[in-house]
Formats: structure tokens, C-alpha cells, sequence
């Protein structure tokens, strides 16, 4: 009696249990890796730590809010190369982290000598690729995986040389004397090109100081002793290495060279300037960006600084967190992560809401048939008070200019 | 071009190659006594300019001073990285074998040294701010940065100290003896291995008071060393490999050659001029400088 109980239990907890033998739970949703290859060694590695804040910030966001709905809530998971400080490890990185595993789109590389080699790994393997960088060269190869977010180099010197030029009429102080001051990057290269060639030359301004180097720098005395004997109007600068920009305003102030400096891209507005030079030396300089908080985009970043302990938020974590979004919303149209449905649906994207489109001005994305946003305007960023302000275009500044003392 | 902006350009390359100089002198001692050509040299210049700015930051100290105080820890570090690493592959062997052995362990300590810091103290460049960076003494017209002038004057005393500590006093005597001859010193009842812990000890603090001085207007980062380790070596082959003065003054020669350098050449050149110097004098005199007469010590 004692035995048929004890078997008719075990039966009952059989009977119980096989359901669940037999029952599995629905696959979870595979994961969409995204690769991102930036340099987090060497000499630009703070611009590669600032892209890894906005894309983790812009993963945890998707990801906590449910992930790709397309792909049954999959979660967005990055995988990050270093880019390190020379184009042969960059492509190096670039060519490991997209044949280690199936990788459905890129964003990187930050400077454009580094975006030109990745994103031939990139167009090589098919992989869809998102880049910041302004040289014009990166969307000149007739590469169909490649998408531009920026405005390009040659556009950006266009409309600042248009801008400095009528601020300095309404200001009374008429450009007439240029100097061009930076390193060798492919960017900075693409910026000077029309400046040299054409531009300066058709607003009728003699440029009298052209001094380039490859990076590092020795010694900047040099080239300000240039400016301040000559006291160009106004100066193009394009030192995207620190240590080298820092020498050059270190030396500006040392030898009180007064010419107003236009700088060429978001590298001249990181926190440690302020740390290393002082918000004194700062004050008034502005350079062109493709990307800054805007107005209107306080919670975002508020946001930013509660996370990183950042003083602000600026273009490279700003593009990289809507890159993030944008492959998303990708990877939501093609309802699939594989990366030639992906790039398909980049080509044919045209968002002009959302988190994917708050990086850019205007707020539209949209890429035309080489890969580069459609309308992309640069926006002039200014320090004033030991932080950068967007000042221009006036309908997104987030402070007026303020005019050089 | 006027006179005084060959001038201006003559006492900038001075300033700017005295730090080169004391840079220099630890890597040349180093491989007088040791025969160890040291690739981690800037790396250890790297950890003195952040140790100068850890003192600035914590304690406010000055960073000249904090150059100067960089050296006892420095010392220490160094004599424990001879006895821990480079004992093992120095003094006795096939020295074929040997040579390999110390320049993969250098080369090695190196990258370990900057991703180390990478990864602990973050890519992130750092900065002291200090008023003299930024200021200039004037004599007429030719302006003298105050950082580097008052790095130079530091850079010049420090390889003063060395050259008397290792002319005037037994235990530098010994020291060049180690250098000279081992075995014979050996003979004489002197720890070659001991001299050999104390010449890299002295030559790690060098560098990091170079980095500390070059910390008072240079920005600070995990990767800066790769900015000067090639000129480290160009200047101490200048002057005469292992030899002190040689490598003092292959400091001050390439510091000038840079600047003149822009006399005739466009910027992207400006460290072409010093390898046509290096060539020439490869070329024309390849003991350098002091190579003959001060080969060792």
C-alpha cells in the first residue's frame, strides 16, 4: 500500500512536469552587433572614449526601450576596435572585428585619413558604414556601403569663409589678410584645398601665412612669430592632435597675436582645453563642426553629463549616439540584420525625427546617391565662458555670437 | 628675413633642445654602462610628466619643483626594474643573445608601460596650467617662453650634477670603470651588477625630471613618449653613443636644427633637417660627436 503511494506520487509529479520537458521557451531574439572603430590608444584616443559614450548611451536607451521591434525585441551590442594612431592599424582593426563574427553596420573612424582606409575593409566585406569624418574624398570613391553624415571638408571652408567674411563687414573690420595653420590630416587638407585654390582668392584676400605639418609638432614658435608679424585677419585652424593645438595657443597668448582663429572641426572644443589653456585664451575662438547640442536639446544633454561626468556634450559623442538610433532605424526597415538589407535601407532612409536625426542640421536624413547626407550644413560653435555654444545658424544657436575683442 | 628673427629662432631651438638634452643623457648613460638600448626611456619620461602632475594636482607643487622630486622615486623604480627584468638578460653570455633579449624586454616594457596607462589612467590628456607657459621674458624684440627657459636652466643644472657626480666622486669613478672594462672592474672588488642597478636607476630619474620639466607646458597623455623616443636616440648617436656630453649636446644640436630649420624648409619638413644632419654626421664622423675621445662614461 505503502508503495503504490510513494509510485502514484512519483507519477503525479511526471504528470506534472513533462509539459515542461517538452516545452520550450520562444528563441530569444540574436542579438545585432554593431562595430565601432575608433582610436582608443594614441594620440586621438579621448575622441575614440568620447564616440564610445554616445553609442553606449544610444544601445542602452534602444535596448531599454525593447530593443529592435522588427527582430522580436532583439538587443543592439557593440563591438569595439582601436583604431589605434596610424591608418595601417586602423584597417587592421577594422578587418578583425568585421571577419571575427557577423557584424551588421560600422560607425568610425573619426579622422578622415582613418575613414578612408576602414571604409574600404568596410565596402569589401559589404558592411554598412557610418561616418562623422569631413574629407570629401570618403564618399568621392563611388562606394555603395559608405554614408557620410557630415558636411564635407570643401563645403564646410565654403560657408565659413562666407561666414567670417560677413561677420567681419558687419563688424567694421574687413577680412583682407588670411593665414591657413594646421596639420597634414585629411580633413584639414580638404578644408585649405578651395581656400587656397579658389575661395579666398574670389572674395579677394591675399593669404599670407600657409604653414602645414605633419603632426607631431615640435615647436610652434615658429609659425605664431609668423602671425604676429604678418596679423592675418583671420587664421584657419586645423590642429586636430592636442598637444600640437595646445603649443600654438599657448603661443598665441604668449605672443599676444590678436588675429581672430577660425577653427576647422570639433577637436578644438573638448573639456581639457579649458583644463590645459585656460577659458581666457578660449573666449571667442569658434570653429566649423558638423554636429553640437542645439537648442532644444537640453535633457539630452543633461543626460550625457549625468552618465559620463562630462562638463558638455559635443560633436563625437553627439553623432555617434545617432548613428546608433540610425542603424536602428535601418535595421527596423529592413526588418533584418543582415548588413546588405541594412545598407539597402540606409540608401533609402529619409527621417527627419527622432533620435536618429538629432545630431544634424538640418534634422533630416537623408543620403543622396554617394553616400553623403542630403543638405548637410556645418554649424559654427564658439566658446564663450570656458564652454562651446553653437552660434550659427541662429534658428539652432544655443547663445548669439559674440563679436572678437 | 631680418636679424632678429634668426635670433628668435636660434634661442628657440636652444630651449627646446636643453630638455632634448637631458632627455638624452639618461638613455645615453644607460647604454655607456649598460650596452641596454632602452626603448621604454619615454615611457618612463610619460610616468614622470604624470607624477609632476599628480604632485601639482594633490599637493600644488610647483611642476620645476615637482621635476626635482620626481627623481628619488624614479630611482627607486628604475634600480627595481634592473634588479626584476633587466638582470636577467645583462652581464655575462652569448651577447648576441643578450642584445636581442634586452631590446624585446625594453620594447615589450614599453607598450606594456603605455596601454598600462591607457587602460588605468585614461587616454584623456591632462594639463598644468601654470602662468609661465605662457609668458615670455623679452629681450628687445626676441621673446623667451618662460617655461622652457626655466626648463632649460633646470635641464642645464641636472646634466651638470651628472657629469660631476660621475668626474668627481668615487662612486662615479666606479661607474665609469663598470662601463669601461667590467671584468677589470670586477677585479678591483666594484658590483658591476650593483653599478650597473645604479646607472639605470639615474638614467630612469633623468628622464622623468625631463618629463616633469617638459610637463610645465607640454600636455600629458599615455602616448606622448612616441613624440620624442626617435629624437632621443638621434641625439645620443649624434653625440658619440654612451657618451654624456655627446648626448647633451646632440640634445641642444637637434633642438637648434628643427628650428632653423623653418629658415628654408616648409613646416611639414621640420624634422627633415635633423635626419640631413644626422645623415652627414653618420657619414662624416660615425662615432659622433664625442664618440672617440668619451666613448664610455
Amino acid at each position: 500500500m505503502r508503495s503504490l503511494s510513494r509510485t502514484l506520487v512519483i507519477v503525479l509529479a511526471l504528470a506534472l512536469v513533462a509539459p515542461a520537458l517538452f516545452i520550450r521557451p520562444a528563441p530569444a531574439a540574436e542579438d545585432v552587433k554593431i562595430a565601432l572603430v575608433a582610436p582608443l590608444s594614441g594620440r586621438w584616443a579621448r575622441q575614440g572614449q568620447l564616440k564610445k559614450m554616445g553609442a553606449d548611451m544610444a544601445i542602452e536607451e534602444i535596448n531599454s526601450q525593447g530593443g529592435i521591434k522588427a527582430l522580436g525585441g532583439a538587443k543592439l551590442v557593440l563591438r569595439e576596435a582601436d583604431a589605434g594612431d596610424s591608418v595601417e592599424k586602423a584597417v587592421s582593426a577594422a578587418q578583425r572585428v568585421l571577419t571575427r563574427e557577423k557584424i551588421s553596420a560600422g560607425i568610425g573612424s573619426w579622422l578622415s585619413s582613418f575613414t578612408l582606409g576602414v571604409t574600404e575593409v568596410a565596402e569589401r566585406l559589404q558592411v554598412p558604414w557610418l561616418s562623422l569624418s569631413y574629407a570629401d574624398s570618403i564618399t568621392e570613391r563611388g562606394f555603395k556601403y559608405t554614408f557620410q553624415t557630415s558636411p564635407v571638408s570643401s563645403l564646410q571652408a565654403e560657408q565659413a569663409l562666407d561666414l567670417v567674411t560677413e561677420l567681419a563687414k558687419k563688424n567694421n573690420r574687413p577680412i583682407k589678410k588670411a593665414g591657413i595653420v594646421g596639420d597634414n590630416t585629411a580633413a584639414s587638407m580638404f578644408f585649405y584645398k578651395p581656400l587656397r585654390e579658389k575661395l579666398l582668392a574670389a572674395k579677394g584676400i591675399e593669404l599670407i601665412v600657409d604653414d602645414v605639418w605633419t603632426p607631431p609638432l615640435a615647436d610652434a614658435t615658429a609659425i605664431v612669430q609668423k602671425l604676429r608679424s604678418s596679423q592675418p585677419d583671420i587664421v584657419f585652424y586645423g590642429a586636430t592632435n592636442f598637444p600640437d593645438s595646445i603649443q600654438v595657443l599657448q603661443k598665441v597668448k604668449e605672443f599676444s597675436v590678436k588675429s581672430p582663429i577660425q577653427g576647422v572641426g570639433a577637436w578644438l572644443v573638448t573639456p581639457e582645453y579649458v583644463k590645459t589653456v585656460g577659458k581666457e585664451v578660449l573666449d571667442n575662438i569658434q570653429t566649423v563642426v558638423a554636429s553640437h547640442p542645439m537648442k532644444g536639446q537640453d535633457e539630452l544633454v543633461k543626460k550625457f553629463k549625468q552618465r559620463t561626468g562630462e562638463p558638455f556634450m559635443t560633436q563625437d559623442p553627439l553623432c555617434t549616439y545617432a548613428h546608433v538610433w540610425l542603424i536602428k532605424e535601418a535595421v527596423e526597415q529592413a526588418k533584418s540584420a543582415d548588413p546588405k538589407a541594412i545598407r539597402d535601407a540606409l540608401a533609402k532612409v529619409d527621417i527627419s525625427a527622432g533620435p536618429a536625426v538629432s545630431a544634424f542640421y538640418p534634422p533630416r536624413v537623408k543620403f543622396d546617391e554617394r553616400g553623403r547626407r542630403v543638405g548637410a550644413t556645418p554649424l559654427i560653435v564658439q566658446w564663450q565662458d570656458g564652454e562651446p555654444y553653437t552660434v550659427i545658424p541662429t534658428a539652432v544657436a544655443t547663445r548669439p555670437i559674440a563679436s572678437h575683442k | 628675413m631680418v636679424l632678429a628673427e634668426v635670433v628668435q629662432y636660434v634661442a628657440t631651438g636652444l630651449l627646446v633642445g636643453g630638455v632634448y638634452a637631458l632627455m638624452s643623457i639618461g638613455l645615453a648613460l644607460i647604454f655607456g654602462v649598460m650596452r641596454v638600448v632602452n626603448f621604454a626611456q619615454g615611457d618612463f619620461m610619460m610616468l614622470g610628466m604624470y607624477l609632476t602632475y599628480f604632485y601639482a594636482v594633490s599637493g600644488g607643487v610647483d611642476p620645476l619643483l615637482g621635476a626635482l622630486l620626481t627623481i628619488p622615486p624614479f630611482f627607486a623604480l628604475g634600480w627595481i626594474v634592473h634588479r626584476s627584468l633587466l638582470a636577467r638578460v645583462t652581464g655575462g653570455g652569448d651577447p648576441q643573445r643578450q642584445m636581442d633579449a634586452q631590446l624585446i624586454l625594453t620594447l615589450g616594457l614599453s607598450l606594456v608601460i603605455t596601454n598600462a596607462t591607457t587602460m588605468i589612467l585614461s587616454p584623456t590628456p591632462l594639463g598644468i596650467r601654470t602662468d609661465y607657459a605662457t609668458q615670455a621674458f623679452a629681450l628687445g624684440p626676441v621673446l623667451l617662453n618662460q617655461a622652457r627657459s626655466y626648463a632649460f636652466a633646470m635641464a642645464l643644472v641636472l646634466a651638470v650634477a651628472v657629469y660631476l657626480f660621475l668626474t668627481r666622486t668615487d662612486l662615479g669613478k666606479a661607474l665609469r670603470a663598470s662601463a669601461d672594462d667590467p671584468e677589470a672592474a670586477s677585479y678591483q672588488g666594484i658590483d658591476v651588477r650593483a653599478m650597473h642597478g645604479l646607472a639605470f636607476g639615474i638614467g630612469i630619474a633623468l628622464v622623468a625630471a625631463a618629463g616633469g620639466l617638459l610637463a610645465a607646458y607640454h600636455p600629458i597623455e599615455p602616448t606622448v613618449a612616441g613624440n620624442f623616443i626617435v629624437l632621443m636616440f638621434v641625439a645620443v648617436v649624434l653625440g658619440g653613443l654612451g657618451s654624456i656630453p655627446g648626448a647633451f649636446v646632440g640634445g641642444i644640436v637637434i633642438g637648434l636644427v628643427q628650428s632653423l630649420t623653418l629658415l628654408v624648409l616648409p613646416f611639414q619638413l621640420q624634422n627633415t633637417g635633423v635626419f640631413i644632419v644626422f645623415l652627414l654626421v653618420l657619414y662624416l664622423r660615425p662615432q659622433g660627436f664625442f664618440g672617440r675621445r668619451t666613448r664610455a662614461v
